[in-house]
C-alpha cells in the first residue's frame, strides 16, 4: 500500500490514495456558507463537490444560534475556478437559502522565516458574566505577548437577566519560559476584566 | 536490536483486529524484542502494540519509566494477548500515536485499570496500573483490536494538528 506521505509529496505528480485522487496541480479554493439550519445542507453541498471532481479538504461547520456556518478548503480540478464552482452551487444555495462565497486560495504566506522563534501549543478558557471587550482584550493580551490563535469559539449561555460568556482559545505561545510570562499576561488581563481565566501548555504524549 | 518501521495511518494492518499469539515461542520473545528496541528508538514513545509494527497479534511493549504523569510503573513490560480484567474512573488526556503523527486528540481513559497477560517467558502476569500507565496500557489493548485514539475521541473539536507546534 501506498504510504500516505505522498499527500504531501511536491511536484505535480499524482497519487492515488484508496478511491480519492490528489494532485498537486489541483487548485485550492475557498468556501463559506451561512444559512438557517436545515439537514441536508452538508450532504447537498458535498455532493456538488463530488460531482464537479472537488475534494473537500480542511472545513469547519457548525450550527452559531441556529444557523449553519460552514468554512471549507476545497481542492479543485483544473477548470474548476471559483466562479464556476459558486455557479455549481447556486442550485443548493437557493433550495437551502445559504449566502454562498468562493474565492480562490492562494499560497499561505509564511508567518515568518526558519529562524522565528519556536512556539507550543496552549488551551486557554475564559468564562464569566458576559460584557463587552471579552474577546478584544484577551485576544489583545496574546497578540501583544507573541501568541496566536489557532482555534477560537464562543457561547452565549445563561440566563437573559445573566448571561455567561464561555470562551475557549486553541494558541501558540512563545516556547519554553517565555510562554509562562505570556500566559500571566492573559491571566492579568482577563483579571481586569473580572471573568476567571485558565491558560495552561497543552501536554502530548506520545503513547 | 532490530528496530521496526512503525505503520501509519491507513496502514489495514492497523485497523484489523490482531490474532492471539497463543503460546509464547522464539517468534514471539523476537516480537517482543522488536517492540522493546523500536520504542526505544522514539526517547518519547512510551508504548508500541505489534499492528504498529506490521505485526497483525496481540503483542504490547509500555515503558512509563520516569513519565512526570505516572504512578504506578511496573518498568519495560511486553504483554501478550492481554485481557482487561478491570477498568475504572476515566478521565479525559491528550494522546498524540507514532501511527496517526499529524494529530493528537483528547481522549476519556480508564486511571485504575487490572491487565492480565502472559509475560515473555509465557508466565501469565497480572498487573494494576494507574494514571498515565494505565492510559498507556489502554491505548495500546486498542492497537489490537484495530482503534486508534481517533476512534475514541470525546468530540469534534478534541482532535488537533501537530503541525503548528513541531
Amino acid at each position: 500500500m501506498a504510504p500516505n506521505v505522498l499527500l504531501s509529496a511536491p511536484g505535480t505528480l499524482t497519487h492515488r490514495v484508496g478511491t480519492v485522487t490528489y494532485c498537486s496541480a489541483m487548485g485550492r479554493l475557498w468556501l463559506s456558507a451561512l444559512g438557517a439550519d436545515r439537514p441536508g445542507i452538508v450532504a447537498a453541498m458535498s455532493g456538488v463537490l463530488v460531482d464537479l471532481g472537488c475534494n473537500l479538504e480542511d472545513s469547519t461547520m457548525t450550527n452559531l444560534q441556529g444557523y449553519f456556518a460552514v468554512m471549507l478548503v476545497v481542492a479543485a480540478p483544473k477548470g474548476v475556478n471559483a466562479g464556476a464552482l459558486e455557479e455549481a452551487l447556486e442550485e443548493v444555495a437557493g433550495r437551502f437559502e445559504l449566502v454562498v462565497a468562493v474565492r480562490p486560495f492562494g499560497d499561505v504566506p509564511a508567518l515568518g522565516d526558519t529562524t522565528a522563534p519556536p512556539t507550543e501549543p496552549w488551551t486557554i478558557a475564559v468564562h464569566g458574566a458576559d460584557r463587552t471587550g471579552i474577546v478584544r482584550d484577551v485576544t489583545s493580551a496574546l497578540a501583544d505577548a507573541g501568541g496566536n490563535v489557532v482555534d477560537l469559539s464562543t457561547h452565549l449561555v445563561g440566563e437573559t437577566d445573566a448571561p455567561v460568556y464561555v470562551m475557549t482559545l486553541w494558541v501558540t505561545l512563545p516556547a519554553g519560559a517565555a510562554g509562562e510570562g505570556a500566559a500571566e499576561r492573559i491571566r492579568t488581563a482577563a483579571a481586569a476584566l473580572d471573568v476567571h481565566c485558565s491558560v495552561h501548555r497543552d501536554e502530548v504524549d506520545l503513547l | 536490536m532490530t528496530v521496526r518501521a512503525v505503520l501509519t495511518l491507513p496502514h489495514p494492518v492497523l485497523m484489523a483486529m490482531a490474532t492471539p499469539v497463543g503460546s509464547v515461542d522464539a517468534d514471539a520473545r523476537a516480537l517482543a524484542q522488536d517492540l522493546v528496541d523500536t520504542m526505544r528508538a522514539s526517547p518519547a514513545c512510551v508504548g508500541l502494540a505489534a499492528p504498529q509494527i506490521g505485526v497483525p497479534r496481540r503483542a504490547f511493549v509500555v515503558d512509563v519509566t520516569g513519565h512526570r504523569k505516572a504512578v504506578s510503573c511496573h518498568g519495560t513490560f511486553v504483554l501478550f494477548d492481554p485481557e482487561l480484567v478491570s477498568a475504572d474512573q476515566p478521565t479525559a488526556g491528550r494522546e498524540g500515536c507514532m501511527s496517526v503523527p499529524d494529530l493528537t486528540g483528547d481522549v476519556a481513559r480508564a486511571t485504575r485499570v487490572t491487565v492480565t497477560g502472559l509475560d515473555v517467558e509465557g508466565q501469565r502476569r497480572t498487573l494494576s496500573v494507574d494514571a498515565f500507565e494505565a492510559r498507556a496500557v489502554l491505548h495500546e489493548i486498542d492497537h489490537l483490536d484495530g482503534l486508534v485514539f481517533l476512534d475514541r475521541v470525546v468530540g469534534p473539536h478534541a482532535v488537533f494538528t501537530r503541525k503548528t507546534y513541531r
